[in-house]
C-alpha cells in the first residue's frame, strides 16, 4: 500500500477504500431522503408549517462553518503533499475548531427547539429533523476520530501516511456534503 | 484441503443457517416483514390466529437449529485471530455474539410462542406479548452495535489482510444501523416505527448487503488461509478449489 | 505433587451442584408431578396462592437461581479438553463457550419466570398464567444450545485424528443422542396435552433425563480426561 504515495499523479487520493464507503453511505443516505420527500408530498402543509420553526440563519450559519471546514481540510492536504507539516497541523487543528463550532451550535439548536416544545415526537417534520440531524452529528463525531487520526499522522515523522491523511480528509470532506444536502432538504425547500 | 475442515463446517453453517432464517422467519412464522405495532389488541389476536401453525412450528425450528449461531460466531471470531490484532478482538466479539441470541432472537420465539398457545388469553396481555416479541427482536441494538465496532476496529487496525478496509468500514454502516432503529422503541406508527420505512426496510437493507458481502469475503479467506501469523497470501486463481 | 491448578476442585463442585439441582426439582411441586398446560387461569393461579405449594415454589425457585449457571465451570473445563484435541483452529472450543453462556442463562430467565408468577400470587390469575406459561416454554422450548452443545462436541471429537484421542468416539456418539432426544421439546408450545405438552412424556421426562445423564456421563468422561492429561503431563516432566 505504501507505494501509492510514491507514484506520481495517483488517480484516487486516499484509500480506494474509503471511497466505496462513501459511496454506500450516499446510497443509504439517499434513501433517507426520498423517504422524507414522499412522507413531505403526503402532508404538505404539515411540514411546510413546522419548517417555519427552524431557523434559517442558524442553518447557514452552521453550513458555512462547515463549508469552511472543508476548505481548512483541503488545506492541510495540500500542505501534506508539499510536506509543509506543520502548516499542514494547523489546518487540520482548525478543522476540528470549525467542527466543534458546528457541533455546540447545533446541540443549541436542539436545545432551543425543544425548549419551544418541538422535541422528537412533536410532529412528523422534527421525528426527521432530529433523525438525520442526529445521524450528521454522529458521523460528524466519528470525523473528530479521523482529525485526530490525522492530527497524529502528521506529529511524528515515522508516520506522516499522505494516504491515511487523504482518506480522512475524504471522510470529512463527505460529512460536509451531506450536511449542505440535509441543509436543504430542511430548511431551505419550502 | 482437509486442514481447512473446520473452517468450511464454519462457512457452511453459516450460509445454510442465514438460509434457513429467512425461510423461517419470512415464510414459515410471517414474522418478517414486521406488522403494524399500531393494532388493536383484537386485531393482535387474530394476528396470532392466523399464524397459529406457523409459529408454534416455525419458532420450534429455529429453537432446535438456534444454537448453531454459537459455530458461526466462533467463525467470524477466528477471522479476527487470524488478524495482526490481540485475541482480545476475537474473545470480545464471541462474548458479545454469544449472548446476543437471547434477547435478539430467542425471547422473540419465546413471546410468539407464548402468545400463539393460548389463542383465548386475555387481549391486553396478547398485546404485550406482541409488543415484546417485536421490540426484542428489532429494539436489542447494544449487541450488534458494539460487536460490528469491534470487528471494524480489528479490520482497520490488521496488518495480515484479512479483509479488506473497505469491509471495516461496512461494519460501520452495520454498527449505525442499530443507532438507527432506536425510535422503534418511540413510535407506533411512521417511518421509525418497528416496521417503518426507515427502522426496518433502508435498515434490512444494509443488513442484507453486509451479511452477503461478510459471507463471501470469509470464504475467500478460508481460500488464501495458510495457518500462519503473518499476512495472507492473496487468492490464486488456479487454487480457487 | 500434583499442580494446584484448581481444575479438580472445579470438577468435584458438580456432585455438590447436582445433589442441590436434584433438591430443588423435588422440592418445586410442579416437577414431580408435572403442572398440565391445559390448566386454567384460575386453576394456575389456585396453585400458585396454594399455601403447601407457595413456599416451595419460592425456596426451590430461589435454590435453582443461585446455582443455575452450576454448570458452567464444567462447560469450561470441557473447552479446554477441546483445546488439547488434533484440530487445526480453536473454533469448536469457542464455539462451546459461546453454548456455555447461552444454556444456563435461558435457564436462569425460565427461574426468573416461575418466582414473578409467585412473587403475587393474588394478582389477576391471567397475568399468573402468563408468568407460567412463560417460565415453562422457556424452560422446555430452550434445547438449542444444549442440542449445540452436544452436536459441536461430537463433532470436535469425530475430527479429533490423534493416536489417542482426547475423548473416546463412544462419547461423540452418545452426544448425538442426548442432542435427538432433545428435539421433542421444542414443539413444547404446539400441544396442550400428550408427549410433547410441557408435562409429557417426550418434553418433560425424556428431555430433562437426557440433560442429567449427559452430566453424569460428561463428569465421568472428564474427570477421567483430566486425569488422564496429569499423568502425561507429569510423565513428561518427570
Amino acid at each position: 500500500m505504501q507505494q501509492r504515495e510514491t507514484e506520481a499523479g495517483r488517480s484516487i487520493p486516499g484509500q480506494p477504500d474509503m471511497w466505496a464507503f462513501v459511496l454506500f453511505e450516499s446510497v443509504v443516505f439517499t434513501s433517507y431522503f426520498t423517504v422524507y420527500l414522499v412522507r413531505r408530498t403526503q402532508s404538505p402543509a404539515l411540514f411546510l408549517q413546522a419548517q417555519a420553526k427552524l431557523s434559517l440563519a442558524v442553518g447557514v450559519f452552521n453550513t458555512l462553518v462547515l463549508l469552511a471546514s472543508s476548505w481548512s481540510i483541503a488545506r492541510c492536504v495540500q500542505a501534506a503533499r508539499e510536506r509543509s507539516f506543520s502548516a499542514a497541523s494547523t489546518n487540520a487543528l482548525l478543522t476540528a475548531f470549525f467542527g466543534l463550532v458546528f457541533l455546540v451550535s447545533k446541540v443549541r439548536e436542539w436545545a432551543s427547539e425543544i425548549g419551544k416544545g418541538y422535541g422528537f415526537t412533536a410532529d412528523e417534520f422534527f421525528s426527521f429533523y432530529y433523525f438525520l440531524t442526529a445521524i450528521h452529528f454522529l458521523h460528524l463525531l466519528i470525523g473528530g476520530i479521523a482529525l485526530g487520526i490525522v492530527v497524529r499522522e502528521l506529529r511524528s515523522p515515522a508516520r506522516r501516511s499522505l494516504e491515511l491523511i487523504e482518506t480522512c480528509a475524504t471522510y470529512w470532506h463527505t460529512v460536509d456534503y451531506l450536511w449542505v444536502l440535509i441543509f436543504a432538504l430542511l430548511y431551505v425547500v419550502r | 484441503m482437509n486442514e481447512k475442515r473446520e473452517l468450511w463446517i464454519g462457512w457452511w453453517t453459516l450460509v445454510v443457517f442465514y438460509n434457513l432464517y429467512g425461510l423461517l422467519f419470512f415464510v414459515i412464522t410471517r414474522t418478517q416483514p414486521p406488522p403494524r405495532p399500531a393494532l388493536e389488541p383484537s386485531e393482535i389476536v387474530r394476528w396470532f390466529a392466523d399464524r397459529h401453525d406457523g409459529l408454534l412450528y416455525g419458532y420450534a425450528i429455529v429453537f432446535i437449529v438456534g444454537g448453531a449461531t454459537a459455530i458461526m460466531n466462533a467463525t467470524l471470531a477466528y477471522t479476527m485471530r487470524r488478524m495482526s490484532v490481540s485475541r482480545a478482538f476475537a474473545y470480545a466479539y464471541l462474548l458479545i455474539y454469544a449472548l446476543a441470541t437471547l434477547p435478539g432472537m430467542l425471547l422473540m420465539g419465546i413471546a410468539c410462542t407464548v402468545g400463539a398457545m393460548r389463542p383465548d388469553r386475555d387481549p391486553a396481555l396478547m398485546s404485550w406479548l406482541y409488543d415484546f416479541a417485536f421490540l426484542s427482536f428489532e429494539g436489542t441494538m447494544g449487541v450488534f452495535l458494539i460487536g460490528s465496532l469491534i470487528w471494524m476496529v480489528a479490520v482497520l487496525l490488521d496488518q495480515n489482510g484479512v479483509f479488506p478496509k473497505w469491509f471495516g468500514y461496512l461494519n460501520l454502516c452495520n454498527a449505525l444501523t442499530e443507532v438507527v432503529v432506536a425510535p422503534a422503541w418511540i413510535f407506533q406508527s411512521g417511518v421509525f416505527a418497528w416496521n417503518g420505512a426507515i427502522a426496518w426496510w433502508i435498515n434490512m437493507g444494509v443488513f442484507v448487503v453486509y451479511t452477503i458481502v461478510f459471507l463471501t469475503l470469509i470464504r475467500r479467506l478460508i481460500l488464501r488461509e495458510d495457518f500462519g501469523t503473518g499476512p495472507l497470501p492473496e487468492l490464486r486463481t488456479d487454487a480457487a478449489a | 505433587m500434583s499442580r494446584t491448578d484448581g481444575e479438580l476442585l472445579l470438577l468435584w463442585t458438580l456432585p455438590g451442584v447436582a445433589v442441590i439441582w436434584l433438591s430443588a426439582f423435588l422440592l418445586f411441586p410442579g416437577f414431580v408431578h408435572p403442572m398440565s398446560p391445559a390448566l386454567s387461569a384460575e386453576e394456575v393461579a389456585a396453585f400458585y396462592r396454594d399455601p403447601e405449594n407457595l413456599p416451595r415454589i419460592r425456596y426451590s425457585m430461589i435454590l435453582f437461581n443461585w446455582f443455575a449457571v452450576g454448570f458452567v465451570p464444567i462447560l469450561a473445563l470441557i473447552a479446554l479438553q477441546i483445546r488439547r484435541m488434533a484440530h487445526r483452529t480453536p473454533i469448536f472450543a469457542y464455539a462451546i463457550i459461546a453454548c456455555a453462556a447461552g444454556g444456563p442463562t435461558i435457564f436462569l430467565m425460565a427461574d426468573l419466570f416461575w418466582l414473578l408468577a409467585a412473587f403475587r400470587p393474588m394478582r389477576d390469575p391471567q397475568l399468573t398464567l402468563l408468568f407460567n406459561d412463560l417460565a415453562w416454554v422457556t424452560f422446555s422450548s430452550q434445547v438449542g444450545f444444549l442440542i449445540a452443545q452436544s452436536v459441536i462436541l461430537a463433532l470436535a471429537i469425530y475430527l479429533d485424528r490423534q493416536e489417542r484421542p482426547v475423548f473416546p468416539s463412544w462419547v461423540a456418539h452418545f452426544n448425538l443422542v442426548v442432542a435427538a432426544l432433545l428435539i421433542p421439546a421444542a414443539f413444547v408450545g404446539a400441544a396442550m396435552t400428550g408427549p410433547l405438552a410441557w408435562n409429557g412424556v417426550l418434553t418433560f421426562w425424556v428431555r430433562n433425563a437426557a440433560v442429567g445423564l449427559w452430566i453424569v456421563v460428561m463428569a465421568v468422561v472428564l474427570g477421567r480426561a483430566i486425569r488422564r492429561q496429569r499423568a502425561e503431563d507429569e510423565a513428561a516432566a518427570g
